[in-house]
This record gives structure tokens, sequence and C-alpha cells, in this order.
């Protein structure tokens, strides 16, 4: 597989992945939908970390550190994510329609 | 061969898992087509020639934030059980807006063109040892903060998801 | 005082009053009728300064210029604006001091001395305007005075409807004035009246359709204001308002406007020989229509009123046959006879409380002496008898008709005149020579004195004035800057001749003793009918100016209630739609607004991909 190969996988990941962030219901998908995205993203770094740059630790690195921020950004958002279930008892996107609590 | 045969199983893991997830109406069957995506993304990075970010892809994701997903499919049950129908001309949106985002992405990839590495690389390229060594070193600012954020991250969580005394 | 000053007093004194009068001493009506009477004898200085000054250079002050037009404010001091100016002064001034002892008793008498001196503002500003485009404002404010004045007992439902009904006819004729006066700003840039007139340089030299037109359309403002044939019937309508009203706007001045305007565009009219001869025809058709209307008339108002429209054709006709100065000689005369009468008959109405001239002379008109007197000697000049002023300014509308060779309008004239004596003389026998005296048990207490010093006091002035302004028509003619014609007697005798007829007519059939007291023209009903409905011209207009109109109303009132009013409801209720539409979007779905976005962007970058 080439470059572009790979580039193109990571590009139908992340539609996939957007495909599900806009349209789901529930928030927890809509969350599933966001991972993909950025694991779209991280696949493109190695991509480029293998092909492209001098030296592949710093992809490495990257994705590494993308990891790190996307267990940082489940963490808040699976609370954001109770914290709403206990209030409303659903969290369903289209009835969330207000920025009011 | 059958190099090639895995590689390929790993990219329709990888594919299958995201239509899953995009496409599937029950959450469970969402988390599973995460997990699956996420499962053959790791092979890939495997072929991408590092066996440390495929172990920490499947440590991380896999063992942890896919759990963790799950945990919290099951404190919001009633949503998972019934799932509701997604309004059509949403899910129609958001499938055009996807598709055109692919193409024109497709489209500027393809006009594209990406440099070649100009020598052979140095043998101890991808070792494992360089990427400590980057992280503490050239990245060292970088990986501070992240460990503050993910510290920042738990702490938010927990003030966020906590049950509120009743005495306020 | 230099010729400024006195200008601005003669035209502007008036304007404070009317502001004071109107809105500071609405409650305290003595002092506002000082305050006003102030004004206009200020007012009254100033122009009789003006005239001993002797006619001078008009006075201009540039209002704007845009482009090559230039427009202008300012005074106009030739001898006409000047004597017109002291007559329009000296008669509101007597009105004024008239209406002192006529309202006595009217709780509204602040405003209705306000009104007074808006009026005297806006006609001494018309008299002495210099510019065209000036002269029309003050034309309407006067308008607007007289509809103020018309309908000023507003409660009255004929006073209101008389106000507007005045107001509306007079707009008719203005309509064609506006587009005359602005037909004129193409061709010379401006509106001064002195360049306009001038003989070689002005509009004179246009003769043509083109001016005939122009000179057409201002008839048309000319025939509104002054009640001429077909719009005259606003006239005898107005005599709702109260008396020295009539007397001051609807006889003596601002009826007069039209004939002044037509005698200011003197040169203009000779230049149109078309316009002429419509003028000529509108004119005597109105002099002989109005005469026998007033022949059959009983209230002494109506017949005061056709009479004003009657002498009014009669000036445009002397105008129209080529003398300017007949025209202004009768305008003025007729302003002091005419004032007189209005003035003798408010007395009468004052103290009688009726306008039925029978009824009058039969409650003892007579007894109020003085009155009579003026009423004789208002009522000779309005027929003519020699020597009375009457009589010299219709001599030179007879001569100058003579002149002018058109036999058929001599004969109208003639006819007109005689018609003119035979009512005058019915009046004035109506009144003091009734068949029956009934004893009157009139309780006076309530009113005083019936016949006031204050209103003897003006109609004893124009009754000098009638008698003796006659002998001034060679100063008149020097004012305009003319020398009158020598007129031999043997051309006087047939004038004088019709006018002793008709008052030995009307002596005949009312003043004798064993008289039938009813017009001889009673003998042909039909005509009599005619007459006494008023050539049914108020009925005609009725029948088919107002139906027309609610016809037309009703037609584009579907028009605009099916059509537009849907029409632009439909523009209401899309716009609403399309707002609620535009709503829905804004529903708070952050899937929705990333995906529009996302939609958007991705058109647009496949766009820039693909170029």
């Amino acid at each position: 597989m080439t470059l572009e190969s790979y580039l193109a996988l990571g590009l139908a990941l992340f539609s996939l992945g957007l495909v599900a962030a806009l349209s789901q219901r529930n928030l927890i998908a809509v969350l599933i939908g966001i991972e993909l995205m950025m694991n779209a993203a991280s696949l493109n770094f190695m991509a480029f970390n293998r092909y492209v740059v001098e030296d592949p630790a710093v992809g490495q690195v990257f994705v590494l550190i993308i990891i790190g921020l996307a267990a940082a950004e489940v963490a808040i958002f699976l609370s954001i994510i109770l914290r709403l279930y206990r209030q409303r008892r659903e969290i369903d996107s289209e009835h969330i329609t207000t920025l009011k609590g | 061969m059958i190099e090639q045969a895995v590689l390929y199983l790993f990219v329709g893991l990888v594919l299958l898992g995201g239509l899953m997830a995009a496409f599937a109406r029950q959450v469970l069957y969402a988390i599973i087509g995460l997990g699956v995506a996420l499962l053959g993304l790791s092979g890939v990075f495997l072929f991408l020639g590092s066996p440390f970010v495929a172990a920490m892809q499947l440590l991380i994701y896999i063992g942890g934030i896919t759990v963790a997903i799950v945990f919290a499919m099951m404190l919001s049950i009633s949503m998972a059980v019934q799932p509701p129908q997604s309004h059509r001309g949403k899910s129609a949106l958001a499938v055009v807006a996807g598709a055109l985002f692919f193409a024109a992405v497709f489209v500027a990839m393809r006009g594209a063109e990406f440099p070649s590495p100009a020598g052979a690389l140095p043998a101890d390229a991808w070792a494992i040892s360089r990427i400590g060594h980057l992280l503490l070193n050239a990245y060292n600012v970088v990986f501070e903060t992240l460990s503050v954020v993910l510290l920042l991250a738990i702490v938010g969580a927990i003030l966020i998801a906590r049950r509120e005394r009743k005495t306020a | 005082m230099d010729t400024l000053t006195l200008a601005l007093l003669a035209t502007l004194s008036p304007l404070p009053a009317f502001f004071v009068a109107l809105v500071l001493l609405n409650n305290r009506p003595s002092m506002a009728q000082a305050v006003a009477i102030f004004g206009t004898a200020l007012a009254l200085l100033g122009s009789v300064g003006l005239l001993l000054q002797g006619p001078t250079e008009p006075l201009r002050f540039a209002w704007f210029s845009s482009g090559q037009i230039h427009l202008q404010f300012g005074f106009l001091l030739d001898g006409m604006s000047l004597m017109f100016g002291v007559a329009v002064a000296l008669i509101t001034l007597c009105v004024m001091i008239y209406s002192l002892g006529y309202m006595a008793a009217d709780p509204g008498r602040a405003r209705y001395f306000a009104m007074l001196s808006l009026f005297a503002w806006a006609m001494l500003s018309f008299v002495y305007a210099v510019d065209l485009l000036q002269s029309f404002i003050f034309w309407e404010l006067v308008g607007l005075a007289s509809f103020f004045l018309i309908g000023f007992w507003y409660e009255k439902p004929e006073a209101s409807a008389a106000a507007r009904k005045a107001f509306l006819m007079t707009r008719i004729g203005d309509v064609g004035l506006f587009i005359g006066i602005l037909m004129i700003l193409p061709l010379t840039n401006n509106f001064d009246l002195p360049a306009l007139l001038d003989p070689d340089t002005g509009l004179v030299k246009l003769a043509g359709p083109a001016l005939s037109t122009i000179t057409l359309l201002i008839f048309m403002g000319i025939v509104g204001k002054s009640a001429q044939f077909p719009l005259h019937t606003w006239l005898p309508d107005a005599m709702e308002g109260p008396t020295p009203v009539s007397a001051l706007l609807h006889s003596a001045t601002m009826v007069a406007a039209g004939v002044y305007l037509m005698a200011r565009l003197h040169p203009l009219f000779m230049a149109a020989p078309d316009t002429l001869h419509i003028v000529l025809a509108v004119a005597a058709f109105t002099a002989l229509l109005s005469a026998t209307i007033a022949m059959v008339a009983t209230d002494i108002k109506k017949v005061l009123a056709y009479s004003s429209i009657s002498q009014l054709g009669f000036m445009l006709m002397g105008l129209a046959a080529g003398s300017l100065f007949a025209g202004v000689f009768h305008l003025i005369t007729h302003a002091v006879f005419k004032a007189l009468l209005f003035l003798c008959s408010g007395v009468y109405i004052h103290h009688f409380a009726t306008n039925d001239m029978r009824e009058i002379g039969r409650r003892g008109g007579r007894s109020l002496g003085a009155t009579t007197l003026g009423l004789a000697i208002g009522a000779g000049a309005l027929a003519g008898l020699p020597p009375l002023a009457g009589f010299f300014s219709k001599e030179e509308i007879f001569a100058a008709l003579g002149h002018e060779g058109s036999t058929l309008f001599y004969i109208a004239a003639l006819i007109a005149a005689f018609l003119t004596a035979y009512y005058t003389a019915r009046m004035f026998f109506l009144i003091a020579l009734p068949d029956e005296v009934v004893k009157e048990h009139h309780d006076d207490s309530h009113h005083g004195s019936p016949q006031p010093i204050v209103m003897l006091a003006p109609i004893a002035l124009l009754a000098i004035g009638a008698v003796g302004l006659g002998f001034f028509g060679a100063a008149i003619a020097a004012q305009l800057g003319l020398v009158p014609a020598h007129h031999e007697i043997a051309s006087m005798l047939p004038a004088v001749g019709v006018v002793i007829l008709g008052m030995a007519l009307a002596y005949f059939d009312y003043g004798r003793t064993a008289a039938p007291r009813r017009g001889f023209i009673a003998a042909v009903p039909a005509l009599h009918a005619l007459f006494v409905n008023k050539w049914y011209i108020d009925e005609f207009y009725r029948a088919v100016f107002v139906r027309l109109n609610d016809a037309l109303s009703a037609l584009f009132f579907a028009i605009e209630s099916r059509f537009f009013d849907d029409g632009f409801d439909q523009v209401g209720h899309s716009a609403i739609r399309a707002g609620s539409g535009a709503s829905r979007l804004q529903n708070g779905w952050v899937q929705f607004y990333a995906g529009a976005t996302m939609f958007f962007v991705g058109l647009a970058a496949l766009y820039i991909g693909l170029r």
C-alpha cells in the first residue's frame, strides 16, 4: 500500500466519524464518531511518519500525545453525559437544544 | 502475499468498524464498531512500522476508552434499550456533508505531491528508546502539559459527574 | 423709514398677532382682539407709507438656487401692488373693527381674530410678492385662512361642509395654476415677475401654443379662486361663515386675488388671444348666470354672494377686453362697495337674526336708518348709478368691451348690468319698502344698541369710499402708469339706460305701493325654477362628479382590497412564513449546525479543488 492509500483510508475513517458525530442521536454514539475522527488523524500522522518524515520517532510521539488527549476528552465527555442523564433522564442530542442547564 | 492479505484484513476491519459506528442504531453496536475499527487501526499501525504505538492503541483505546464508554452506556441505559429513530433530514444532511467532505479532501489529496525522505534512515530510527528520549527532551514541555491536562480532566470529570449535596 | 422696513411692516406685522392671539390669548378674547387690530393697523401704516413713497424698484432676496434655477422672496412695489395693498389693509382693518361689534358675544373670537390676522398676513404677502412661486405659496395660505374662517362655526354641519367644499373647489383650480406656474420654470429658470413680464425678454415673446397653455392653466386657478363658472358653487356656500368674513374674504379681497393675479400677468394674457377669448366667454357667462340667480334669491347674503361672482366676471371681462385699468379700477371700487354692502347686511342679520330680506323688511329693517343709508349707497354703487363709484368703473369696462369690438360680449355685459341693477334695487326695496311692517316685540336688552359705533364707523368709512372713489380714476390710472381714455357722454348712455331701466323694473315689481312683490321672471315658471335652483349646477355636480367619484372609489376600493391589499398581505404573510421557516433553522441542534457547516465547507472545498 502506498502513502495515498493510507491517507485515503484515514480520510474514509474521518468521514465515517463525521457522519456518526452529525447523525447519531445518542450522545455516546456522537462521542464514538469523534473518537473515530481522532483516530483518522492518528492514522495520517503514522502514514506521513512512515513515508515522508526524516525522523520516524516524531510521528509516533504525536500519536501518543493524541491518544493522551483523547483519553482526557473522553473522561470529560462521559462525565458530562452522566451529569446530563442524571438531570434529564436522557442523552438525546435532538432534545438538548438550549445552553441553559 | 500473506502480509498483504493481513494488511487488507486490518483495512477491512477499520472500514467495517467505521461503518458500524456511523450507522448503527443501537449504541452497543456503535461501541463494537469503534472497537473493531480501533483493533484494525492498531494492526495498520503495526504495518506502518510501529509496534509500540499499536500496543498503546490497544491498551489505552480498547482497554481503557472503549470500556469507559461501555460503562457510560450502561449508566444511561434507557437510550440504549430503546434507541429513538434519528431525524431523517439530519441524517441525510450528515451523510451528504460527510460525502462532500470526503470528495473534497480526496480531490485535494490527488492533486498534492508528497516529498520522499532524502537519505537512508539510521539503524535505530524506529527504536522505542528514541520515542522516550524525544518525549523527555525535545517534547518535554508537551509531555508535562499533557500530564497536567489529564490531571485536570480527571478532576473536572469528577467535579462534573459527582452527585450534588442536598444541603446546598 | 426705508422701503424695506415699510414693506416688512406692511406684510409681516399681522403674523405675530396671529400666533399671539391663537396661542397665548385664546382665553383672553379682548386682548386677542387688541393684538390683532394692532397688527393690522401696523400693516396699514406700512402699506400707506409704501404708497406715499411711490413705486420703486422691487426688493429681491435669494431663497435658493439649484443649478440654473433661482428662486427668491421679495416685494414688488409697483403702482398696482401699492394700491391694492392699501385697499386690503384698510378693508381688513375696517372688518376687524366691525367684528368687535358683530362677534362681541362669540366665545371663540380669539380664534376668529387670529384667523383674520393669518389672512391679512397671507393676503398682503401675496399682493406684494415679487416671485410667482411666492405668490402661489401665499395664494394657498389665503385659501387656508378662508377655509378656517368659513368653517369658523365648525359645530354647524353646513359651515364645515361649506369650508370643505370651498377648499376642494379652489384646489381644483389650483392644480391647474400650479402646473401652469411649473411650466414657466423650464422656459425662464426663475419666477421673477418683472422679468417674466418684460416686453422684450420676458415670456411675451414666446407667444404661441405654449403661452396659451400656460395662461389657460393659470386661468384655471383664477376660476377657482375668483369663483367663476364652473367652479363658482363654493362661494355662495361660503356665506355660512360670519358675515364680516364674507365681506372681507368672499367679496372684497380674497376672491379678488384671482383678478389681481390676472391683472399682474396681464401682458402674458394679452399675448395669448386664444386664452383671452376663453376668459371673456367664461367671465361673461358667469356674470349672466350669477346675476340671474341673484335676481330670485331671498337670502341677502346669497344675493350679495352671487353679485360678487357676477362682478368678478365683470372685472375679468374688462381685463380680457384688454383694459388693465378697467379691471383694476372695478376691482378696487367693488372691494369698497361690496364690503360696505356686506357690513350693512351684517347689521341686519345681527339684529334680526335672519338672512331673509323679506323678513328683515317686515320687521322694520329701515328703522336702522344709518345702516339703510349705507345700504342705499352700496346698492347704488353696485348697480352703477352715477355718480357713485361703481358707475365709473363699470363704465370703463363697457368702454373696453365696446372698444374691443365684440358686440356679443358688449350686449351680454349690458344684460348683466341690467340684471345687476334689478336685483340690487330689489334687495333695497325688499328691505326698505316692505309691504307691511310688523310691530317689533323684540327684547333689545341683550344686544345693546343695534348699531354700535364700532360697526357704524367702518360702514361710514366705506360709504364715503363708495361715493367718492369713482372720481379718483385718473389717479389710479396714473398709479398703474396708464392714461385713461376720455369717454364721450353718448357712449355712456346705453349703460346708464339699462341701469335706470333695471331699477325702474324693480320698483315696478317690488317698490311701489301696489307692487305684486314677485319678480317679472315669475311669469316664466320654468326659468324662475331654473334660477331659484341655481341652474341645477350643484345637483349636476352631485349627480355626475360625486356619483362618478363614488363609483370610481368603489371600483378602486375593490381593486385595492382584493388586489393590492391581499397582495401586500401575501407579502407580509410570506415574510412571516420565511421568518418562521428560517427560525426553524435555529432549532438548537448542534449537529444540524455542524452538518450545515460541513456541507457548505465541503462544497466550497470541492469547488476549489476541482477548479
